[in-house]
């Protein structure tokens, strides 16, 4: 008889969707029938009659289903939205990177054409580049939706956990890779400058100093 | 009884916060002692009570748990929450008034 009572709310739920929300629900019908079935057996009634009063208490649910199923659309929608901030994002970053491949381009061929002063206009370009680049990455990090915490249980607190882990890392390697960008840029232009190419290659010890130093910081500053 | 049971039904978020504001408990129990104290006259349909927990849980009157049972299933728990004791307040002085004012308008000895 009981598990009549649990394919009679099965039966109840068969056309919705099973949520967490859904099922947490029949679970909680199921339980609370059961206590009553077995009250109603306690107090003399027959295994018939006490299913058939139980069924009977439970009313008309089609309205709660309804409720639950336009939750669910809900959240399908908040999914759609997920999606295109997903798309905008790997937008903006793929414009960011295309302007840090592209910023030493304006240096180059002027310096090609052998105009002169060539790095007096071909630099101030190369720093707008790489500072828009940087400027959209950054954009790109402080406008993406977070992780939304909807539950307290450990599995989203680990998600968001491993969200905000994703979002510094992001940060880090935009950062870095402007850095690299520039350290380049700025050896070959004191390079060209000063022609003293046995020195200038010490640029890039410096700048490998300088990341792990940012490093050091970033561990420090996390702890 | 069809104006009983109506009305009964108009304050069944006051009924159920008034079960929790005791202790935490879940539906069938709480149902139980609702009928207990209407003499057995009185029960909520299990959609009510379950439409009446949800309304009140979005409203964050009321927020609910599993309870860790030993043996047999496990059981949905609610227990109130700040905000529902508010609301409790809120709708007993409403009813109060309500009560007030229904008992003057229908009373008819001055007519007698």
């Amino acid at each position: 008889m009981q598990d009549k009572l649990r394919k009679y709310i099965d039966g109840l739920f068969e056309n919705t969707t099973p949520t967490r929300k859904s099922v947490e629900l029949k679970e909680e019908m199921i339980q609370n029938l059961h206590d009553k079935y077995n009250d109603l057996l306690g107090e003399g009634k027959s295994e018939e009659a006490a299913y058939n009063i139980a069924v009977a208490g439970i009313g008309d649910i089609s309205g709660l289903l309804k409720e639950l199923e336009a939750d669910r659309d809900t959240e399908r929608n908040t999914d759609n939205m997920n999606q295109e901030a997903r798309q905008k994002s790997a937008m903006l970053t793929s414009i960011a990177v295309a302007l840090y491949i592209l910023s030493p381009i304006p240096l180059i061929m002027l310096e090609l054409a052998g105009a002169r002063d060539a790095a007096l206009i071909g630099l101030p370009l190369f720093f707008l580049f790489i500072a828009a680049a940087t400027g959209l990455l950054i954009y790109n990090n402080m406008t993406k939706p977070r992780y939304g915490k909807d539950s307290e249980t450990m599995v989203e607190e680990f998600r968001e956990w491993q969200s905000d882990e994703k979002d510094r890392k992001a940060l880090r390697k935009a950062i870095s890779s402007a850095m690299w960008t520039i350290i380049v840029a700025v050896y070959l232009i004191v390079s060209f400058m000063t022609m003293m190419w046995w020195i200038t290659w010490i640029i890039f010890i410096i700048g490998m100093a300088i990341e792990a130093l940012m490093n050091v910081f970033y561990v420090w500053k996390k702890n | 009884m069809s104006i009983t049971s109506d009305l009964l039904r108009g304050h069944t978020d006051t009924i159920i916060l008034a079960r929790l504001m005791a202790s935490d408990n879940y539906g069938y129990e709480i149902n139980k002692s609702i009928q207990h104290k209407t003499g057995g006259r009185y029960e909520l349909k299990e959609a009510t009570l379950y439409t009446a927990f949800r309304r009140l849980e979005t409203a964050g009157c009321i927020s609910s748990y599993w309870g860790d049972e030993q043996t047999g299933a496990r059981r949905r728990y609610y227990s109130i929450t700040d905000i529902g004791k508010e609301s409790y307040q809120t709708l007993l002085g409403e009813w109060k008034t309500a009560k007030e004012m229904i008992d003057n308008l229908i009373k008819t000895e001055e007519y007698e």
